[in-house]
């Protein structure tokens, strides 16, 4: 996937990529990713979690503004099931 | 379903199971791109959000395997996957879209498509005026690819993949993997 995002930036357009396995991540390179130490095929988390989904969402966007150059990666550390997001009850 | 088919289901639950067994994996693996040494030095690509975020169009990009009904299918016969995409016109009804990747466990993406690919929270942001809305296209791989095929998809398909949505005026993407 990192390869895509890169030759999506090559063409002009600025990506962000979710990352779940930080060894394919940091041999790839994508522009921008985030980092989340999540199960396979959960990059956004749970189904029907929506205030999860949303953060995580959300965190990629922020990505897209702040990061100053390639290779940023951000690690919010988010741990699976145990994580409260802005919107639910704890 | 064949044998191997089936096979690949069980590996792919069973690193659903253990997340620390990826990472093993992983490491003893290369992912960097087929063409890194002739191309060395070359810099990494980057570029600027063209606008503010709130007047920029979002596509979203996923490995998790999603193609519309009617469309082919991602290739589950071929050992080195399938490098090609689909895409996924925004507005497409859920019931419309399904997944077909036989190396990761997707049923939590079957009852929910947004743990993969966030098409409703895209939809929220865009009324709540933080995007601008959705791209007119989302494009969807099936993010199994391997041997002579990462070379297709560098050299090929992921090029294309990146004109069509500068084609479609998407101003930034969102990737997830499966």
């Amino acid at each position: 996937m990192g390869l895509v995002a890169r030759a999506i930036e090559a063409a002009g357009i600025p990506t962000v990529s979710l990352s779940i396995v930080r060894e394919i991540t940091l041999q790839v390179r994508p522009p921008r990713a985030l980092f989340l130490r999540w199960p396979l095929g959960h990059p956004l988390g749970e189904p029907g979690r929506p205030a999860q989904q949303r953060q995580v969402f959300l965190d990629a966007l922020g990505l897209l503004e702040s990061a100053r150059g390639p290779g940023a990666l951000l690690e919010p550390g988010y741990r699976w099931r145990r994580h409260t997001y802005p919107g639910e009850s704890p | 379903m064949d044998l191997r088919r089936a096979k690949n289901r069980i590996a792919a639950r069973l690193l659903g199971m253990f997340p620390g067994l990826v990472d093993r994996w992983a490491r003893g693996r290369r992912f960097a791109q087929e063409g890194a040494e002739e191309g060395a030095g070359e810099a990494d690509p980057w570029a600027l959000l063209p606008k503010p975020l709130a007047r920029c169009r979002i596509a979203l990009v996923t490995t998790g395997g999603v193609h519309l009904r009617s469309q082919p299918p991602f290739d589950m016969r071929n050992p080195d996957g399938d490098p090609t995409f689909r895409e996924i016109p925004a507005g497409t009804p859920r019931g419309n879209l399904v997944i077909t990747h036989d190396y990761y466990d997707h049923r939590d993406a079957d009852r929910d498509l947004n743990v993969i690919l966030p098409l409703d929270r895209l939809e929220e942001l865009a009324r709540e005026g933080r995007v601008a809305g959705p791209a007119p296209l989302h494009l969807g791989f099936m993010g199994h690819v391997d041997g002579p095929l990462v070379e297709r998809l560098i050299r090929e398909t992921a090029p294309a993949a990146a004109r069509r949505l500068a084609e479609a005026g998407a101003d930034a993407v969102l990737l997830a993997p499966a």
